[in-house]
């Protein structure tokens, strides 16, 4: 087996973290747990991540950065404004469902544990390159004519707060269809709401 | 036997077309030929852009401009609604600025139109010195732009206010330099302090002085400019200041006016096409400018030069250069009076949601400008203009001469082109 | 120039479609005795020339700077005699062409006096077309509405001290024009921590996000020479309109354009993701320093 590099230990760090956190909790999870799934010792641990805190506003930031570089792709496709709020609802809910440790993560620990993340995350700084991201999506749909010109994040709690809303509801197992069934009503909802009125 | 003149160096050009008989002016009428179309421009645009773009009608006026587009936008927000008042110290402001501009252009126009043009009559009597005016204007404009932030083309008054909101810093640096551009005054032009000049009340003061003032004027009385140069002895004052009081005054008899009995018309074409309107109230021909002011501040110096000379060329002259002193003492106390603790601007609902008339009057250095706008949810749909030489340069037939028309009848060429630029011309803001 | 050492540079100063506003912020210049004393100045709108306008447009004679103000307008006559008969006449024989402001440069507020024919010198917006194109090597746009007079008495400085004057792709000198209105803005820490401007009136605030200054998108020397010695537009209040750029004037001005809140345009060359990134990651703190009034007149300690 070769020697792993550190990039990707810290990556099954995360990962390991990811679902122990689902699985257990944010609270009930302790280093030395994380460790132990990672098969490394808990001193080796702190060389990667200073504090349990540390390694929560970092995980914060690598999904964030998951998700906007996905967006990101997405946004610099040469498709229409409505073909994008499709992908982008596919590419969230598939995500959801192949990795549903990372939106978990976001919806029950980041989002209902806010005390954990204190001053340093405040607003929306941890979770930048994902809302920039959004950003660029609602500018240029905005200038393309397509969306309607309104405040950011009356359109942004609309979109997150919809597909957010459903990824939870899909967690308690509420939903009787997969995420995928909705999809395409979604996309039409999304797109009619925000679309430029005449 | 009619020969075209073409009269340049008056922010512009104009045309004249002299009809002689015996040597004399029997006949002139004036052509400006240059046309922008302003109010063209800006028909459809956003409201506010009235602010940038109506300054751009003169680069030796455009301040006043500003002002009388930011009134009428807020006489529209008042039509809509929305009574618009300024808190003192914008008004304060607004009116020091405005002042200011005044000032320069007055200084620019006795050393580089006035003396040039009297020693084009008098074989070079007198030192010719234009810097010396284009310096006392940049002590003007200087003592503007800490509070308007640049001159030519500011845009600092918007509808409740403006945008400064200056410290006592700002407030020191305009006083300094309006009063040094009192002292150069005083020392360069006059030979006597402003206050004691302010004081004169018959032009004999002016006698042994020995200064440019003084000079000027002698020379006035010796190419006989006090004989000449008579118009209607009518004049109008639309725009209120301190400086200034809304009147028209017929010889000596002052009664109140109203704006809305302002109205235009094409101007009388012989020769070729003019594209400037002539300016009328009541459907007659009235004077603007310096000497229309004074008259209706009653200033004695003036009104006792006006029981002498009337309405000549030398009133009008001596009209211009006094306001320039009285104009001076007005922005001293003006700039003393502003109190910088108050607010700027009064908040105003968006300027989407005005659907309105408004008129804004203001006076120019060569008298009322008036700008009517309508406004529909902001947008302007009609625009008007109507600038000051046009009020005294107009262009009229024989059976009824506009003021500059009449002052120039049965004169010499030379002398009849003298007169006409006693009205201190500006084309582009005739044309407009 | 002219190799005679006593004889001065011939200046002309022709106008086209105009408001005379570069010609009244030429005077304010604060060392024009200096200057004018190295020129003669055949022609302009109000200073002493030595011919007369009769004697300009009978074309005979010729000048070492043309310097013209205002935009071009094919069927403009002066003096009785088409502009665009006397500018190619003059050009021919000129070192220097000098478009005199934004008009001159790119056609400005007065191309749209007839947009279908009036254009500046070479520049129709920022299109490269108009009446000198055969002279382009010899002109130097110097844009602005007006331009600053040290804007043009550095050039013609430079030009008698036999400098060579880099310009930009407009043609524009580029020791007037790298540099961004924004630079030496009084407004600059607001701008770094993106405290916006609650409306107008107030000396504390960045214009940028709602007021629609332009200056971080705009080449200018405005903040760094100031205006009349003393001042410039954001200094007191009044945002940057751009009317150094082939776009002036623009449409909406005082407002700025955004895109559900995010502003169109952002900062000269910088990404806008960069932008976003940066403004995001200030607009979340809440310096109370800069949220406050910079000058308390009412207390009294």
């Amino acid at each position: 087996m070769a020697r792993t590099t550190k990039e990707e230990r810290k990556k099954g760090i995360i990962s390991a973290a990811l679902q122990l956190f689902s699985e257990r909790g944010f609270y009930i999870t302790t280093i030395p747990d994380i460790a132990q799934k990672v098969g490394m010792s808990v001193g080796n641990f702190y060389n990667y991540f200073g504090s349990k805190d540390v390694l929560a506003k970092e995980l914060l930031l690598y999904i964030s950065e998951y998700l906007g570089k996905n967006l990101r792709e997405i946004n610099e496709k040469e498709i229409t404004t409505k073909e994008k709020i499709e992908e982008i609802v596919s590419m969230y809910f598939r995500v959801a469902k192949e990795k549903p440790e990372m939106i978990e993560y976001f919806l029950r620990v980041y989002l209902s544990n806010r005390e954990v993340f204190g001053s340093e995350c405040k607003g929306m700084i941890c979770v930048s390159p994902f809302v920039t991201e959004m950003m660029i999506f609602f500018d240029e749909s905005v200038s393309r004519g397509d969306l309607y010109n309104q405040d950011f994040f009356s359109a942004f709690g609309l979109f997150m707060g919809y597909l957010g809303g459903m990824v939870f509801l899909f967690g308690e197992d509420i939903l009787p269809e997969p995420l995928s069934f909705y999809e395409k009503d979604i996309t039409e909802n999304i797109y009619n709401a925000l679309k430029s009125r005449s | 036997m009619i020969t075209k003149e073409i009269i340049d160096q008056i922010e512009g050009e104009a045309s004249i077309y002299f009809d002689m008989q015996d040597g004399k002016v029997d006949f002139a009428d004036i052509v400006f030929p240059h046309f922008r179309g302003m109010e063209n421009i800006l028909q459809g645009k956003n409201a506010l852009d009235a602010l940038l773009i109506t300054p751009r009608v003169c680069g030796i006026c455009g301040h006043s401009h500003l002002m009388a587009a930011v009134r009428a936008i807020e006489d529209a927000y008042g039509n809509s609604g929305q009574i618009v008042k300024l808190t003192q110290k914008a008004h304060n402001i607004r009116e020091l600025t405005l002042t200011l501009e005044i000032i320069q252009n007055h200084f620019k126009w006795i050393y580089m139109v006035l003396i040039p043009k009297l020693n084009s009559l008098n074989n070079n009597a007198l030192q010719e010195t234009p810097l010396k005016g284009a310096y006392a204007a940049s002590l003007a404009t200087k003592a503007m732009s800490v509070l308007s932030g640049q001159w030519p083309h500011s845009s600092y008054m918007v509808p409740g206010g403006v945008t400064c909101d200056p410290t006592y810093i700002e407030i020191m640096q305009a006083k300094a330099s309006i009063e040094k551009l009192i002292a150069f005054f005083e020392r360069e032009s006059l030979n006597i302090s402003l206050k004691d000049f302010l004081r004169f009340e018959s032009c004999k003061e002016l006698n042994e002085l020995f200064s440019d003032i003084s000079k000027i004027e002698e020379q006035l009385i010796m190419l006989n400019m006090h004989q000449k140069g008579f118009s209607y002895d009518t004049f109008i004052v639309l725009g209120e200041h301190a400086f200034s009081k809304k009147a028209k005054i017929k010889m000596t008899r002052v009664t109140g006016v109203d704006v809305n009995h302002v109205s235009t018309e094409e101007p009388f074409i012989l020769n070729e096409r003019s594209y400037a309107e002539n300016a009328l109230y009541k459907n007659i021909f009235h004077e603007t400018g310096p000497m229309a002011r004074l008259m209706s501040k009653n200033i004695k110096f003036i009104k006792n030069m006006h029981r002498r000379y009337k309405d000549s060329a030398y009133t009008r002259v001596m009209a211009r250069i006094y306001e320039t002193g009285y104009l001076l003492e007005h922005a001293l106390n003006l700039v003393s009076s502003i109190d910088v603790t108050q607010k700027s601007i009064i908040p105003l609902n968006g300027i989407d949601k005005v659907t309105a008339r408004g008129i804004g009057v203001v006076e120019a250095p060569r008298g009322p400008l008036i700008h009517k706008i309508v406004l529909q949810d902001g947008i302007i749909e009609n625009y008007k203009i109507i600038t000051p030489t046009q009020w005294n340069i107009s262009s009229g037939p024989r059976s009824k001469l506009s003021p500059a028309q009449k002052a120039m009848s049965g004169l010499s060429k030379k002398e009849a082109e003298f007169i006409f630029r006693t009205f201190d011309v500006c084309s582009v803001c005739t044309t407009h | 120039m002219h190799s005679n050492q006593e004889a001065k540079p011939q200046l002309l100063w022709l106008q086209g479609v105009t408001c005379n506003g570069n010609t009244h912020s030429f005077i304010n210049l604060e060392t024009l005795p200096q200057l004018l004393e190295k020129f003669e100045i055949l022609y302009h709108p109000i200073l002493p020339s030595t011919k007369n306008l009769h004697e300009i447009v009978s074309l005979k004679n010729s000048c070492d700077i043309l310097i013209f103000e205002g935009a071009y307008d094919p069927v403009l006559k002066r003096g009785d005699t088409l502009i665009k008969d006397v500018i190619v006449h003059y050009a021919k024989e000129a070192d220097y062409i000098i478009a005199a402001g934004t008009c001159a440069s790119f056609g400005g507020i007065f191309k749209q006096s007839a947009p279908q024919r009036n254009s500046g010198l070479v520049f129709n917006e920022n299109i490269t077309q108009g009446p000198l194109m055969a002279y382009k090597e010899k002109i130097i746009n110097l844009s602005g509405c007006p331009i600053h007079p040290e804007w043009l008495s550095t050039i013609l400085n430079m030009i008698l001290s036999g400098y060579s004057i880099p310009l930009d792709s407009l043609l524009r000198p580029q020791e007037l024009y790298s540099s961004l209105a924004h630079h030496g803005c009084s407004r600059n820490e607001y701008f770094e921590w993106k405290v916006d401007a609650k409306g107008f009136g107030l000396k504390e605030g960045c214009l940028y996000y709602e007021q629609g200054c332009r200056a971080p998108m705009t080449h200018a020397s405005c903040n760094k020479i100031l205006w009349n010695g003393v001042s410039s537009k954001t200094r007191v209040g009044t945002p940057c309109f751009g009317c150094t750029e082939p776009e002036f004037p623009r449409n909406d001005n005082y407002v700025t354009k955004t895109n559900m809140s995010i502003p169109q345009d952002v900062p000269l060359d910088i990404p806008k993701r960069a932008y976003l990134s940066v403004a995001g990651m200030a607009k979340t703190f809440h310096i109370k320093r800069l949220e406050g009034k910079l000058i308390d007149y009412k207390r009294d300690n």
